[in-house]
């Protein structure tokens, strides 16, 4: 046993208070561009876990987007969301001592399923019941949406008085550290800033919410991953990311991630939440997210070209931007109409 | 032409890695060799297809913030010979300024930027312009 597991295996026996905790398989999970994945196979003899657990291992990359969270915070707002009855995977440790693998890290409950958006939009055998599947999704988010702040563990909503506004300075600002600029995405937050609908309650929200970052079992909702943007703000914000033109992969027509039409996603949304997004307001974050992902996909393709983290996958994300400036320009037109 | 160019080079390097390397790698090897293929055609219709682009872009550029000359001040520093990085910026500036949120500037500004988008989805995802009509 190498160095590094040695001292993995002396962490969790003392964090589930067991006897001894042996560890079966820890294998590197390819993908993740923010953060690390690894799989963690465990046997635990003694206290209160004792038995076989499929876990997965979560740390940080080298190097992660200036506007994602730490692993230390990422689990903590796992752990209000699994207390609110949101399906996502167990958090069961955090360590936040770089002596045991070098860097923070967590390890939850490994959920089985498929995740990837380009198989799920494009095989009918894993989501046999689009409308079923988007309903779930549609309840899980209202789940998520009445997490309301303050919550312990978690970081206090910014006291921004419209959260659209907000966000439109921050992206501003991320512009800013580019090399070049960008007129359509500067339009785009030009007409987002003039446009702006009035500010509704904050809440928790994801920010990462699509098809590509849950997984489905069975044609069943198993678990939402990807926890690292997640924060207070505009619920309305969720809704526009999920349905936003550029995460339907194989499934365009379909708005609701892809999956299915929107109405099934917006009823099983409103059976929780109670309320319902409008026409007007879901076409204005469809278009924020457009200018969210386009403003990431820049700061992607910069780690590729200035981060000291050369990578295929990064270069090509940066020619992502020009068909999200051309969604823009539609978006906007036909919210001008 | 007796030697093949760039163009010609990548073209027939992205079908040999289609149609022979691609069907014999493992499940798990597709994926990268696909980002290959994919980064190789924009390479080939940037190689093509920029020149012209940027030229019309920079043209578009100058013509738009001409129009907007009852705002001087953010034409300052802009002349014909202005690169297109400078133009880039001093339209980002000036929609930052709201210059161009009068209505018929706007509708300028929107075309203007519609006409430069579309050469540039033609190089980065030319897909996406067919999907649009």
């Amino acid at each position: 046993m190498g160095v590094r597991a040695a001292a993995l295996s002396r962490w969790l026996r003392r964090e589930s208070r067991a006897d001894d905790v042996r560890i079966i398989r820890h294998e590197r999970l390819p993908g993740g561009a923010i953060q690390e994945n690894a799989t963690l196979d465990v046997e635990v003899t003694g206290g209160p876990w004792s038995g076989q657990h499929a876990l997965v291992l979560r740390s940080d990359a080298p190097s992660g987007i200036a506007v994602s969270l730490g692993r230390a915070q990422e689990f903590a707002v796992l752990r209000v969301a699994h207390a609110a009855g949101v399906i996502v995977p167990r958090p069961l440790f955090l360590c936040r001592d770089p002596g045991v693998l070098g860097r923070e890290f967590f390890v939850m409950e490994r959920l089985p399923g498929v995740a990837a958006g380009h198989r799920l939009t494009r095989e009918p055998s894993l989501v046999p019941d689009g409308d079923a599947l988007a309903r779930e999704l549609g309840a899980n988010l209202a789940r998520i949406h009445a997490i309301r702040p303050p919550c312990p563990g978690l970081e206090a909503p910014s006291p921004s008085a419209n959260h659209a506004l907000a966000t439109i300075g921050n992206y501003r600002a991320q512009l800013d550290r580019q090399h070049d600029a960008y007129p359509t995405l500067e339009y785009g937050l030009r007409w987002c800033e003039r446009h702006a609908p009035a500010p509704i309650g904050v809440t928790l929200i994801h920010r990462d919410y699509r098809t590509g970052n849950y997984l489905v079992d069975n044609g069943r909702l198993s678990g939402v991953l990807d926890w690292e943007f997640a924060g207070f703000g505009d619920p309305r914000e969720d809704l526009g990311w999920f349905t936003a033109r550029c995460w339907r992969f194989g499934g365009a027509d379909r708005e609701a991630g892809g999956i299915a039409a929107l109405e099934p996603f917006l009823r099983g949304y409103a059976s929780v939440a109670g309320r319902r997004i409008s026409r007007s307001e879901l076409d204005y974050w469809q278009l924020m997210a457009h200018l969210r992902w386009a403003v990431i996909a820049l700061q992607q393709s910069r780690r590729h070209l200035a981060g000291g983290e050369r990578s295929l996958e990064l270069a090509l994300t940066g020619h992502i931007v020009r068909e999200l400036e051309y969604e823009v320009l539609h978006s906007i037109e036909r919210g001008s109409r | 032409m007796d030697i093949a160019d760039a163009a010609d080079l990548l073209a027939i390097a992205r079908e040999t890695l289609l149609d022979e390397l691609v069907p014999v790698l493992p499940n798990e090897r597709r994926y990268a060799a696909r980002m290959v293929a994919s980064a190789m055609a924009i390479a080939a219709r940037e190689h093509r297809l920029a020149p012209g682009a940027e030229r019309r872009e920079a043209e578009t550029l100058r013509r738009l913030l001409q129009d907007v000359d009852s705002s001087p001040q953010v034409l300052v520093g802009v002349d014909a010979t202005d690169a297109l990085p400078a133009l880039r910026g001093v339209v980002r500036d000036a929609i930052r300024a709201g210059a161009f949120d009068e209505p018929q500037r706007e509708h300028a500004l929107a075309a203007a930027l519609l006409q430069i988008g579309t050469d540039q989805v033609a190089i980065a995802n030319p897909k996406a312009l067919r999907d649009r009509r």
